[in-house]
């Protein structure tokens, strides 16, 4: 046993038994997902709890909806902050990059995934959105823009931004080297190379926040545009849902990098200045993302007409009180907490996790109050109030796609450095 | 299915049929171009009729490869013109049902439970039947019992049946409309209840009549509000009386929300006003009522001396010209309408000076507070009444030159109450102080004016010892509609009527009919059906009542056989049409008439002189060449083709087959209009304005010793008197009424199109009552009914549904819920108000009609 | 071309739902579906009540918000005015749905034919009607219409694609008034060519006061009332239809 091994960072190619019993745990979610799915396939959406509006008072989007918007929203926070880093020449922050991109990544493919497992004719649904695809619709920007474009700027941006280091990795021998190889595609570390790929990567970040800012305002146009839901038409839909996803990204964000940190013991490279800055944006997006809140609460409080004071209503002592409220206070402590820790200058790493998972909650919630609430209580007709919630075969689904996330993430970083190799 | 080449759409030939075959025929170049595959159907129209509701209209039966695809409306039936209602789209599904009886059953578990069956063959089913209802018929009397309930289409092989079984008959109207229709018999002759001559009249009293639901006299549904409709355009003015608002009035221009049972008291208050208003019309109350009439202090007529055989002499009349007493046929005459007069040393009075002084009293405000209504409502509709009723003028139709009265009362179910019979003859008279009975734009009821038996009959009451089950011209009920609640109810104290054993049916046959979902009282027809010993149920489907009583049911077809023949005249209109089968029967079910053919030849009464056969002949005058030869089975198709050709029909019924409806044209003027008849009012005259024969038949009621229950309302005029119902304790606060729901007709529609709809059943209440009780819109509540004489308590849940459209001290429940037929469909449905209703004292009228109200209380369950 | 449209003359409406049925029969839509519903109102309070009623059919809007956000072009709008949806192309994202304003959409959450009502495999039945999923199973549903050649007629399609009122094409095409129009027994439903002046529905249009459903959302309805007025938020709907599939 004398061959030289070097050993890859981050641990690449090692399996631990934290590890597997987490990918195990991934695994079950993945699959009992699948078996969900499994019935929906065969019985149809009626294992579902969504329902026709009006006389069936019920809503015909229901959890997946929410859930595409939610991992859409997280997206966007994940290549934003690469951008941004790139972009700014944020070096310290350099070490996150990386899982930042393929946060984006993999969300995205959960948010197309749930795409899928919202419509009725999932087979039908790959070759028609192609095949007739009609660009005037909100929902090709969602597919086409948000989540079809955007996935391939993303790869795009990971692909080439790693190739550095796959160069790097390439050249210590095991079972990944052509894959590396692969990736590297002929790059070499040399300094013009290095140059060159410095300036692909700035400009494909300046590309990308344009098309970011587009791609998740549009996905508010699938429900800003809407003029018959009362709670969904109106002007505030998009740059709230940019708002909300900068919100939920940059708490995944903060929650990823502090268990990379505590795996991989990377207190180092992952310093506290790198969750100052985060905390720093994320208060940034939370406190925009309240100010939307509040004045599109006043708008409807004060101009309410009867479907809007009915959805109002609903909201705020209703049946979605307790979400609303759990949204809300899941805002607002990390808003204090992190206006805190700017104020004192001194920043917590649990409170950090803490208020990024808490967002997090205040994203689901929210997502789930746009898409739902207008549907069931946003009728201008006058039906009956309507109402949903989502059986276990949605929760399974959901569920399985977090896991498959999870999965993913495991996968990929046994298989590449999840931050920049600084080294080998 | 056979996939045989048949290219060619046969559509036959009926109205629109051309049209559709043409373009039908088009497609069919531009289609085979494409793929012929779809195309090879056979299509045709098969006209038929309606099987649900009892006004049986026209239907295209679109039928595709063999097999009913859809029912729509036949475009020439005059009652429907090329529409239907919901139960008449909704029935194709009731035909296909899976859970119809497909076979005849015969009981394998104890009886007073739902039941267990065995599969039997016709044979074995019929000859049991056949069996037990000779051994029944041997014995005479009532004991062999044959009942059936709102049934369709003409009732020839019924009436034919009985005759040739001899079968003790036992029917619904007592739960319908009989109180109203004894009440026109006894009035004007008349067998119906109240409607108005809706191409002419300019303002309805829309009294009780459910138009966007139900109803209405003689029809089913759907004739009448297309009339109203018109009518409306036309610029008609509507008032709608009724607690509830759902009924009408979104057709009317004013809500009169009466409370329930109240109605004599305000149609007397309207006599008052008319009186006071002097808008009566004076010629037609002398001329063709017993108003005139002199009524002794004894409250009877005056009369001549009797000639020769007659039992009694003609009333007498005041001659105005003479001055004297004279027999009101006398000629030449000038009748007093009002006065009071010295006749042979007394005073008398005119019948109709006795009624002015007898609605004196019949003030706006007395009546208001009865009926828990304004008096300026009571004032206005008065007004009204008198300023539209445009009295002395007159019309010339088709060279007729008659009464023009534009006001007529469209009234039917809400004759059930206790004071029914008063009530609807309070109404009648009404209309008869304005002179608007059979006037154009007047009040109408029966489509002919035609004498029915009972207006003789009602001449001379019969209160005699000797009676039987429904307590026939007894004390208790001198008039009577055969209520088959009472008859439970007697059979369950039997010697309170001074009855025996001897008269408890041993064999009922139950034909169209299910008593335990219809009829009030529940648990008296439970307790009655359990002493009794053999129950042939004869229905498409389980009833509620065969589900727990019978001893075998006999599967009837439903659409697809032939029945009739059915008017279908609109009133305006004479045609007629029959029930032509669109398929064969389903399953192994049999149409009804077949049923009967075969049980009559089971039990040996088929053929000879008096047996069913000859029965048929007669009912339907089937004479000389058209008659059934009595000694061969007919075949059901074969008796309406004779019946057609009897009818000068050419084709017989192949004419029906192929255009559904016989249009026999325009109702003649003096058809519709009494007043154009050569004896106007077709010779039943007078009009009972004063109800004498009432009078003597209290008194011998009380001769024979009668409670004054009985007899308290046998009264010349209608008089109002406190309702049973209101003697309940005071917590038991609000009313409870019932009534019919367009989705549904009565328990015969356990059609899943139509229950989806409306689902289970609820509570209509007052929303400031409910709140006042604590109960919100949706809840569930107890529905809890006070019997006030013998002081017996129900209970049932059902859901409150909040109504602005109801009077508060008002709940009210449709009727067709309760799980009354054994169906996937009906489960879980919930009670019926039939649980909650009384019968027996108290809760049947005058006339043995049975009541729909009854006081409750409303708790939170 | 004939550029269709419905009046509906609130004034002679019974509120009977026989267009309810006749829809569902004349479609064959699953259980469930109501592509026409009739509500029935309340307003006003005690004893100041009016009680009245209003079909509903899909509007056929010029300015569809449901044809506008179809992403694959499957909910589209005719020449002649309808609002189609091609049963072959919908994918089942339900976006039309949930743009649509008046609730008039009906999605197939299970396998239509086991959505009709009855156990029409009874073998008894069988036996005398066959294998169809719905014993009263309407030939004309499964063709191909218009120019466009596209499959947009009756419901119970398949699992999973979204259905809605279709105005009767298949009707339409044979030259037949829609089925709900058809058995109204008030004949409140007119329908007919909204272009053609002498049409019965132009000549109604003219002659009485109407009015459309959320005028103000700018979805420009092919359906018009006539008689009452449009449902504000004081009317309360009564004996409503709430079933689930
Ligand atoms: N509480 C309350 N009760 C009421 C009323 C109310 O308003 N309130 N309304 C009353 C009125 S008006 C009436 S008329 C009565 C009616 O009472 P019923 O005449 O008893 O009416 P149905 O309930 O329809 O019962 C008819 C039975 O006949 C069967 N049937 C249907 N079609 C056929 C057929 O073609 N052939 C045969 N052989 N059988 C058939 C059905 O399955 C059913 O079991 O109900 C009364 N009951
Ligand atoms: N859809 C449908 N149509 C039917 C039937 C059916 O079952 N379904 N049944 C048919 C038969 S058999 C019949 S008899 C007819 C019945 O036809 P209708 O007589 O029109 O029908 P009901 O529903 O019994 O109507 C009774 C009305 O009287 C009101 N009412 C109750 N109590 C009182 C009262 O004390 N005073 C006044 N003024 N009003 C009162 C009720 O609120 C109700 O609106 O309908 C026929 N048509
Ligand atoms: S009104 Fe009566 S007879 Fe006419 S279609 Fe309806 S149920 Fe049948
Ligand atoms: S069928 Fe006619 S009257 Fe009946 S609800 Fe429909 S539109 Fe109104
Ligand atoms: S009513 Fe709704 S479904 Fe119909 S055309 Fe308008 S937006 Fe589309
Ligand atoms: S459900 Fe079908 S018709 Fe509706 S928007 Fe989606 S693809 Fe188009
Ligand atoms: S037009 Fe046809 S599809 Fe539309 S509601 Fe009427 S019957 Fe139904
Ligand atoms: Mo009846």
């Amino acid at each position: 046993m004398a061959v030289q091994t070097q050993k890859l960072p981050y641990g690449i190619g090692r399996i631990s038994g934290g590890w597997l019993l987490a990918l195990l745990v991934a695994l079950v979610f993945t699959v009992f997902g699948g078996y969900a799915y499994a019935q929906q396939l065969i019985y149809g959406e009626v294992v579902t709890g969504m329902r026709d509006i009006g006389t069936m008072a019920g809503a015909p989007w229901g959890l997946y909806i929410a859930f595409v918007v939610y991992f859409e929203g997280v997206s966007f926070a994940g290549i934003a902050v690469a951008a941004l880093i790139r972009l700014l020449d944020l070096d310290h922050l350099k070490p996150i990059a990386r899982m930042a991109q393929v946060m984006t990544v993999i969300a995205l493919i959960l948010g197309g995934l749930g795409v899928i497992a919202d419509v009725g004719k999932p087979g039908r649904a790959f070759i028609n959105l192609l095949k007739y695809a009609r660009p005037g619709s909100p929902f090709f920007g969602t597919l086409t823009i948000a989540i079809l474009g955007f996935l391939f700027g993303a790869l795009v941006y990971l692909y080439l931004d790693g190739r550095r280091d796959a160069a790097l990795l390439a050249k210590v021998p095991g079972k990944f080297q052509g894959f590396y190889r692969w990736w590297a595609a002929g790059y070499q570390d040399t300094p013009e190379a290095r140059e060159r790929h410095e300036r692909a990567s700035f400009w494909l970040a300046l590309a990308i926040i344009p098309l970011l800012v587009v791609a998740h305002s549009t996905l508010g146009f699938v429900f800003g545009l809407q003029v018959g839901r009362p709670g969904w038409f109106g002007t505030l839909q998009a740059p709230g849902f940019l708002a909300m996803a900068g919100v939920s990204g940059l708490g995944h964000l903060i929650v990823l990098a502090a268990i990379l940190r505590k795996v991989y013991g990377l207190e180092e490279q992952i310093d506290i200045a790198v969750f100052r800055w985060l905390s720093n944006l994320l208060l940034i997006f939370t406190a925009v993302y309240v100010y939307f809140m509040v004045v599109e609460w006043l708008t409807s409080v004060y101009s309410a007409n009867t479907a809007e004071a009915q959805l109002l209503n609903a909201l705020l002592r209703g049946e979605y009180a307790w979400i609303f409220w759990l949204s809300v206070v899941s805002l607002l402590i990390p808003l204090v907490l992190l206006i805190g820790q700017f104020a004192t200058g001194k920043y917590r790493i649990g409170w950090l996790v803490f208020s990024g998972v808490l967002v997090n909650v205040a994203a689901i919630g929210k997502r789930f109050l746009v898409v739902v609430p207008s549907q069931t209580h946003g009728s201008l007709m006058p039906y009956v109030i309507g109402s949903y919630s989502p059986t276990w075969v949605e929760i399974g689904v959901v569920l399985g796609l977090m896991g498959l996330g999870a999965l993913l993430f495991m996968l990929f970083a046994k298989v590449f450095p999840i931050m920049e190799v600084e080294e080998v | 299915m056979s996939l045989s080449r048949r290219d060619f759409l046969k559509v036959s030939g009926v109205t629109g049929g051309a049209l559709v075959a043409a373009s039908r025929l088009l497609r069919l170049e531009t289609l085979t171009a494409a793929g012929a595959e779809s195309l090879q159907v056979e299509e045709k129209y098969i006209p038929t009729t309606c099987w649900i509701g009892k006004q049986d209209c026209g239907m295209l039966a679109r039928v595709v490869n063999g097999r009913v695809v859809k029912l729509e409306g036949h475009p020439a039936n005059p009652r429907n013109n090329g529409t239907l209602c919901p139960k008449g789209v909704g029935q194709i599904m009731s035909f296909y049902d899976p859970n119809r009886v497909k076979t005849p059953l015969i009981r394998t578990n104890a009886k007073g439970v739902p039941g267990e069956w065995r599969k039997a063959s016709w044979d074995e089913a019929l000859s049991l039947v056949a069996k037990k209802m000779n051994a029944a018929r041997e014995k005479g009397g009532s004991k062999f019992v044959w009942q059936k309930g709102r049934s369709k289409a003409k009732k020839f092989y019924d009436k034919a049946f009985v005759a040739a079984s001899g079968a003790f008959k036992l029917h619904h109207g007592a739960f319908c409309s009989d109180a109203g229709y004894r009440a026109l018999e006894y009035t004007l002759g008349l067998h119906a209840v109240l409607h108005p001559d809706f191409k002419y009249t300019r303002y309805l009293l829309c009294w009780g009549w459910n138009v966007t639901n139900a109803g209405g006299n003689k029809f089913c549904w759907l004739t009448w509000p297309q009339k109203l409709v018109e009518a409306k355009e036309r610029g008609m003015k509507m008032v709608a009386i009724d607690p509830r608002q759902r009924s009408a009035a979104h057709f009317a221009d004013e809500w009169v929300p009466i409370k329930p049972g109240t109605d004599l008291a305000l149609a007397l208050a309207l006599c008052n006003q008319l009186i006071a208003n002097d808008t009566i019309d004076r010629e037609y109350l002398t001329k063709y009522t017993n108003a005139p009439f002199l009524v002794g202090p004894d409250g009877l007529f005056l009369r001549a001396e009797p000639e020769g055989e007659e039992e009694a002499g003609a009333p007498l009349v005041w001659d105005t010209v003479s001055g004297a007493a004279v027999p009101y046929t006398a000629e030449g005459i000038q009748p007093a309408l009002e006065g009071e007069y010295t006749v042979g040393g007394q005073r008398v009075k005119t019948a109709f000076e006795l009624f002015k002084a007898h609605v004196a009293e019949y003030t706006p405000e007395m009546a208001a507070e009865v009926c828990g209504i304004e008096a300026a409502q009571i004032e206005r509709m008065a007004r009204e009444i008198g300023e539209n009723a445009m009295i002395g003028s007159t019309i010339t139709l088709d060279g007729h030159t008659m009464p023009y009265r534009p006001v007529g009362i469209m009234a039917y179910h809400m004759a059930q109450q206790e004071l029914g019979f008063q009530a609807v003859r309070a109404m009648v008279m009404v209309m008869m102080l304005i002179g608007s009975i059979g006037a154009v734009g007047g009040q109408f009821s029966d489509f002919t004016w035609k004498e029915y038996k009972n207006w003789a009959k009602f001449e001379h009451l019969k209160v005699q010892d000797e009676t039987n089950l429904y307590l026939k011209d007894s004390k208790f009920f001198p008039i009577n509609s055969n209520n088959s609640s009472v008859v439970a109810h007697v059979i369950n104290n039997l010697s309170e009527y001074g009855l025996d054993d001897e008269v408890v049916p041993d064999v009922v046959i139950l034909h169209h009919v299910n008593p335990l979902g219809s009829f009030p009282d529940r648990n008296e027809n439970f307790e009655a059906y359990k002493k009794i010993g053999f129950v042939a149920a004869i229905d498409p489907w389980i009833s509620r009542t065969a589900d727990y009583f019978a001893d075998v049911i006999l599967p009837a077809a439903t659409i697809e056989k032939y029945e009739g023949p059915i008017s279908a005249s609109d009133f305006y209109t004479d045609a007629e049409t029959l029930r032509i089968p669109p398929m064969d029967p389903l399953f192994d079910s049999k149409g009804d008439i077949d049923i009967y053919i075969d049980l009559c030849e089971a039990a040996g009464i088929l053929y000879g002189e008096d047996g069913y056969i000859a029965q048929i002949n007669k009912q339907l005058k089937l004479e000389g060449e058209y008659a059934l030869p009595l000694d061969q089975k007919p075949e059901v198709r074969d008796i309406f083709d004779r019946y057609a050709r009897s009818k000068g029909l050419e084709g017989g019924i192949e004419f029906f087959e192929k255009n559904g409806v016989n249009i026999k044209g325009p109702a003649s003027v003096s058809k519709v209009y009494p007043y154009a008849m050569e004896e106007p009012f077709a010779g039943i005259l007078p009009h009972r304005f004063y109800g004498e024969s009432l009078l003597v038949a209290q008194n011998d009621m009380k001769a024979a010793g009668a409670d004054e229950i009985y007899w308290r309302d046998y009264t010349p005029f209608p008089t109002w008197r406190e309702l049973t119902a209101a003697q309940s304790p005071a917590e038991y606060d609000l009313n409870l009424i019932s009534y019919h729901m367009i989705e549904f007709k009565q328990s015969r529609t356990p059609v899943p199109l139509l229950i989806e709809m409306a689902p289970k059943v609820f509570v209509e209440i007052n929303p400031a009552t409910a709140r006042a009780k604590g109960i919100a819109d949706g809840d569930e509540v107890w529905v809890e009914s006070h019997n006030a004489i013998t002081g017996e308590t129900r209970k049932i849940k059902a859901v409150a549904r909040y109504r602005e459209g109801i009077r508060p001290d008002t709940v009210a429940m449709p009727h067709h819920y309760g799980e009354y037929v054994k169906h996937p469909w009906v489960k879980g449905q919930g009670p019926s108000p039939n649980e909650l209703f009384f019968t027996g004292e108290g809760y049947v009228a005058q006339t043995a009609d049975q009541t729909y109200l009854v006081r409750v209380k409303v708790t939170k369950a | 071309m004939a550029r269709y449209g419905m009046v509906i003359d609130l004034d002679k409406c019974t509120g009977c739902r026989a267009c309810m049925v006749a829809c569902k029969v004349e479609n064959n839509t699953p259980q469930g579906h109501f592509w026409m519903y009739v509500f029935r109102f309340e307003e006003g309070e005690y004893p100041n009540t009016r009680t009245w009623f209003m079909p509903r059919p899909c509007m056929h809007c010029d300015n569809a918000p449901c044809v506008k956000v179809c992403p694959v072009g499957a909910r589209y709008k005719r020449l002649d005015g309808l609002t189609a949806t091609d049963f072959d192309r919908c994918i089942g994202c339900r976006y039309c749905e949930v743009a649509c304003p008046y609730g008039v959409n009906y999605f197939n959450w299970k396998k239509p034919e086991g959505n009709y009502y009855l156990d029409w495999d009874d073998p008894d039945l069988a036996e005398i009607v066959g294998d169809e999923k719905v014993v009263y199973a309407n030939p004309d549903l499964d063709k191909a219409y218009g120019p466009e050649k596209r499959r947009i007629a009756g419901g119970g399609q398949a699992k999973g694609v979204m259905e809605k009122c279709t105005f009767c094409v298949h009707r339409l095409e044979k030259g037949l008034q829609p089925a709900c129009a058809a058995i109204c027994p008030t004949q409140a439903i007119k329908f007919g060519d909204l272009d053609d002046p002498e049409s019965e529905v132009s000549q109604l249009l003219r002659e009485k006061p109407h009015f459309r459903l959320l005028e103000e959302a700018g979805t420009s309805p092919r359906v018009f009332y006539i008689g009452q007025h449009a449902p504000n938020p004081s009317v309360r709907q009564i004996e409503e239809i709430t079933v689930k599939v």
